[in-house]
């Protein structure tokens, strides 16, 4: 592209998804404005994950940590909303349901796990599911409504964050097209990365490649980072109608997104893969349909089986998708890493290199608090949140 | 084995135009067993366009001289009993399958070949109101009189560029309306280029002399150099600004005139349906004189996968003649596949001298890039998602200036058409000095309902 | 309209009726709902989802999508759909 690299620059972020994106957003609410941030990414901005994924924004009261983690980043969404906006931020909430008595049994289960992380859900019977949602099968027992979720695009989300950063203060240069070619370091420490375009000299590096972290990283020298693809297919209907007006996710949605794999995910062609209902309505009307997971490499070509399971199941739960027309099907690959948690903070091994990757699923609904982990930890600030089960020290062998 | 809402043939064969038909037509002359899917209701596809059933305009609707051999075609095929499946929304295909909806249906042709030629859609250059009701594509009002004689309109303005604004004109005529201008957007020089390129063609030559002497005879002068500026209405076109255009092709604002009129069918070229070649991952290059993104196929259409062929406006505008010839060669070299009869290579021959002629016609009438500025800051450039051009520039200039980039910063291009309206706009617009992003094949190739992805039939 | 876009000596079907928007509106049998409702003087078939503009027929073979009305709820092209008598047909847009 035309653009020049600025030859010099306090930090370098890799990967224009929605974590570097949040990185940059955050590192220029905080850094001076002598300050200079560069972002580069080997395709568009939002070209890769960021613009083949939901945009759910999702509070887990699994633990007291995880509630905070999630909760935070969530609360991080509406700042941007109050700052920024442009993103079709939705907080609709999400409607968790079921059609099978035993996972009927856990909407008392999960309610519990939000009111033990002092916030709260509410169980809807019949009666007032139907007023909430009158488009949902009329056969449904009930519903969990949970309303602290909500729904954003993250195509465009990523650019109210770089927006925002820009009239934040510091020099912001964001380099789409611009790959990384090498990092330059000296001894222990970063001093720069190369780019088609030229070299940026820079003391800070900051890794948010999603499933192409592992790739990138060992321009850098790391190790194979323990992050692989797990593939989603999505399929969106035109505008128009949507049949629903709150995000949909089916309860067994949880253990299925967030339980242990029943195979290794490192062997390509082991797992058959999975689906559980996740429907969000777009705000332009029409609805967006998830979802699936399978570990299978890079391959993104569309599985077609998967979906149709999906779609089966999302219209069993919202009969009235069944006339309406899906505009485009796809596949986008989930960055999941081994132990279920994202990696976040610094490389201990090589001063100056930082990793903010592998957030499968909750992406989207994480960046703002990663970048936000990242801007504190780099600048020497506290972390507004414990930051330790996130560091990628604990991956070092 | 043949199951419920599936139908079996050699040779799937999509689109029931000119390519389509005469591949069929050879095809079931072998004895081959050939299904013809079309979106349309009858056969003919958008050149050859037939009235309805129970229709008779007599001879009121103007045909070129070229329509006859269309004619002949579609007595052929009615004659050799080749089952045509219209109203077929063609939806995903794989090698030996092709899926549609029909009636709200979904079926699937199981074939052993497929042959593509879905023809091509109309490109539009964005300008001031193009979005009223009452401007239309230089299709969409050939589609009107020849294929339901209606007339668009009672005063209408043609404007674009390329040799399918004089059919449009004649059409138009024919049924009554007065043409208040017709504006061909290339500099008079193109005239001359294109009458070179076509010197030797007879056909071709004929065609030209017909509508010489039908503008003549109506007494309407196409205006070189010329386009549309904008549309205005309360709700509907009543009127349009039209102008010269400078050598760069942009607009001369001081010869900028208003013309009240109740219809602008505007053709800017025609761009190639390559979606479901892309879908069955056929290797396609981008040819701007062409129209955009076509299809690559070797001497006997076929392309970069074994069982697929192309013909037509898919491999590169072209024309009706070309398709044909193409139509033929692909016939002949799936019958020499399934039969003994050897391919003749003389069909070949005559198919490259008619793409040939098509050609040196279709570089004279490229767009120049200054007329892309008709399109304002504030005109809408993806219809389906309402982006205006300012939007799809501040998208490109952060998330990086490619239809891929632009379409991530502000989702032009991601509604139903799929982006087959504003995707080379955005880049002719926006994306100067990079060749165009391929277009991403995805399923379906148009958009089908819930329902029909469901109830795919198995075999 | 002043006058009947439907061109003078061409042989028609019979005469039908549909509906848009709640108001009859007469075809000829083999006639598209945005054929018909063309010749109606009807050219705006939907609003846009974001200003509420007008939109109407632009390609008027099954391409643009622009021409999208409602049947029974479902969206569909004005433009590849025949009108039948007695369809109730509602305009596009978001509902």
């Amino acid at each position: 592209m035309t653009a020049i690299a600025a030859a010099t620059a306090d930090v370098v972020v890799v990967g224009g998804g929605i974590i570097g994106c949040a990185i940059v957003w955050q590192l220029a609410q905080r850094l001076p404005r002598t300050a200079r941030i560069v972002l580069i990414d080997r395709g568009p901005i939002a070209g890769a994950t960021s613009g083949s994924c939901m945009g759910h924004l999702m509070v887990t009261p699994d633990d007291a940590q995880e509630y905070a983690f999630s909760h935070a980043s969530v609360q991080l969404w509406r700042e941007l909303q109050d700052q920024q906006g442009g993103f079709d931020y939705n907080p609709t909430g999400a409607l968790y349901l079921a059609d099978d008595p035993a996972d009927i049994a856990l909407f008392a289960n999960l309610q519990a796990q939000f009111v033990a992380c002092g916030d709260r859900a509410e169980i809807l019977d019949q009666q007032q599911l139907r007023e909430l949602e009158p488009g949902l099968a009329h056969d449904l027992p009930g519903a969990l409504f949970y309303p602290g979720d909500g729904v954003v695009l993250p195509m465009t989300a990523c650019g109210a964050m770089l927006r925002a950063a820009q009239t934040a203060g510091p020099r912001v240069d964001v380099l789409p097209y611009t790959p990384l070619t090498s990092v330059l370091r000296e001894g222990d420490r970063i001093t720069g990365v190369v780019t088609p375009t030229g070299p940026i000299s820079s003391p800070n590096i900051v890794l948010a490649c999603g499933v192409w972290t592992p790739e990138v990283g060992a321009l850098a020298g790391l190790p194979k980072l323990p992050i692989v693809p797990r593939a989603g297919n999505l399929a969106i209907t035109a505008h128009h109608a949507s049949p629903i007006r709150t995000q949909l996710l089916e309860i067994s949605y949880l253990r299925f997104a967030h339980g242990a794999a029943t195979v290794d995910p490192t062997l390509i062609g082991a797992d058959q893969g999975g689906h559980a209902v996740n429907m969000q309505p777009q705000s332009l009307g029409g609805c967006l349909i998830g979802s699936t997971r399978q570990f299978r490499g890079m391959n993104r070509e569309l599985n077609h089986e998967l979906l149709h399971r999906a779609l089966l199941r999302a219209a069993r739960y919202a009969p009235g998708l069944l006339d309406l027309p899906i505009v485009r099907t796809w596949v986008g690959l989930r960055p999941f890493s081994l132990d279920k948690h994202p990696l976040i903070g610094p490389w201990p091994l090589l001063r100056g290199l930082w990793i903010a990757a592998g957030h499968e699923g909750l992406g989207i609904s994480l960046a703002p608090i990663t970048g936000q982990l990242i801007a504190q930890q780099m600048l020497g600030l506290p972390c507004s949140i414990d930051h330790r089960p996130y560091l990628p020290a604990r991956v070092v062998a | 084995m043949s199951g419920a809402r599936v139908l079996e043939a050699q040779v799937g064969i999509v689109g029931a135009g000119p390519g389509g038909m005469a591949a069929a037509l050879h095809l079931a002359r072998a004895g081959i067993t050939v299904v013809l899917l079309d979106e349309g209701f009858r056969a003919g596809g958008q050149i050859y366009r037939q009235l309805p059933e129970g229709y008779d305009a007599g001879h009121r609707i103007s045909e070129p001289p070229s329509h006859r051999a269309g004619n002949h075609l579609l007595d052929a095929v009615a004659r050799e009993r080749i089952r045509i499946v219209h109203g077929a929304t063609v939806w995903n295909a794989r090698p030996g399958q092709i899926y549609y909806e029909q009636n709200n249906e979904s079926w699937l042709l199981a074939c052993e070949q497929i042959v593509l030629a879905p023809g091509a859609y109309d490109r539009c250059v964005p300008f001031p109101g193009w979005t009223l009701p009452g401007v239309i594509t230089a299709g969409a009002a050939q589609v009107m009189v020849r294929g339901f004689a209606v007339a668009p309109g009672q005063r209408a303005l043609v404007c674009g560029t390329g040799p399918l604004l004089l059919p449009t004109v004649t059409a138009l005529a024919s049924a009554g309306v007065k043409v208040v201008a017709a504006l061909e957007a290339a500099p008079r020089s193109a005239m001359w280029a294109a009458l070179r390129g076509v010197i030797g063609n007879g056909a071709r030559m004929r065609e030209a002399l017909f509508y010489a002497r039908s503008l003549l005879r109506r007494g309407i002068r196409l205006q070189w150099g010329a386009s549309v500026f904008a549309a205005d209405g309360d709700g509907r076109v009543q009127s349009a600004l039209i102008g010269k255009l400078d050598q760069q092709g942009a607009p001369r604002p001081e010869t900028a005139r208003r013309i009240e009129v109740d219809v602008i069918c505007a053709g800017f070229g025609l761009v190639p349906a390559i979606e479901l070649g892309l879908l069955l991952s056929c290797a396609a290059r981008y040819d701007a004189p062409r129209g955009g993104h076509c299809l690559v196929v070797d001497e006997q259409q076929r392309t970069s996968v074994d069982s697929v062929y192309a013909v037509g406006e898919i491999v590169g505008i072209g024309g009706a003649e070309v398709a044909m010839a193409e139509g033929r060669v692909a016939g002949a070299a799936i019958a020499a596949r399934l039969t003994s009869v050897s391919f003749d290579p003389r069909l070949a021959l005559h198919a490259r001298s008619e793409r040939r002629a098509a050609d040196a016609m279709l570089r004279a009438f490229q767009l120049r890039p200054g007329l892309f500025s008709i399109c304002k800051p504030d005109t809408v450039v993806c219809r389906c998602e309402d982006v205006t051009s300012s939007q799809a520039a501040a998208a490109g200039e952060l998330y990086g200036r490619t239809t891929r980039g632009i379409k991530m910063g502000c989702r032009a291009g991601m509604g139903p058409c799929q982006a087959r309206i504003c995707g080379l706009n955005l880049h002719d617009i926006f994306c100067d000095g990079v060749e165009p992003d391929l277009p991403v094949a995805q399923v379906p190739v148009k958009p089908v309902r819930t329902a029909t992805m469901i109830d795919v039939p198995r075999r | 309209m002043s006058r009947d876009l439907r061109m003078d000596g061409v042989l028609r079907p019979p005469e039908i009726t549909f509906t848009f928007a709640g108001q009859p509106i007469s075809a000829r049998q083999g006639e598209t709902i945005a054929m018909a409702l063309w010749v109606a003087g009807q050219k705006a078939l939907r609003n846009s989802s974001k200003d509420g503009a007008p939109r109407g027929v632009l390609c008027n073979m099954g391409i643009c999508y622009e021409c999208l009305v409602r049947i029974e709820g479902a969206p569909v092209r004005a433009c590849m759909v025949l009108a039948t008598e007695g369809l109730n047909v509602e305009p596009g847009g978001k509902s």
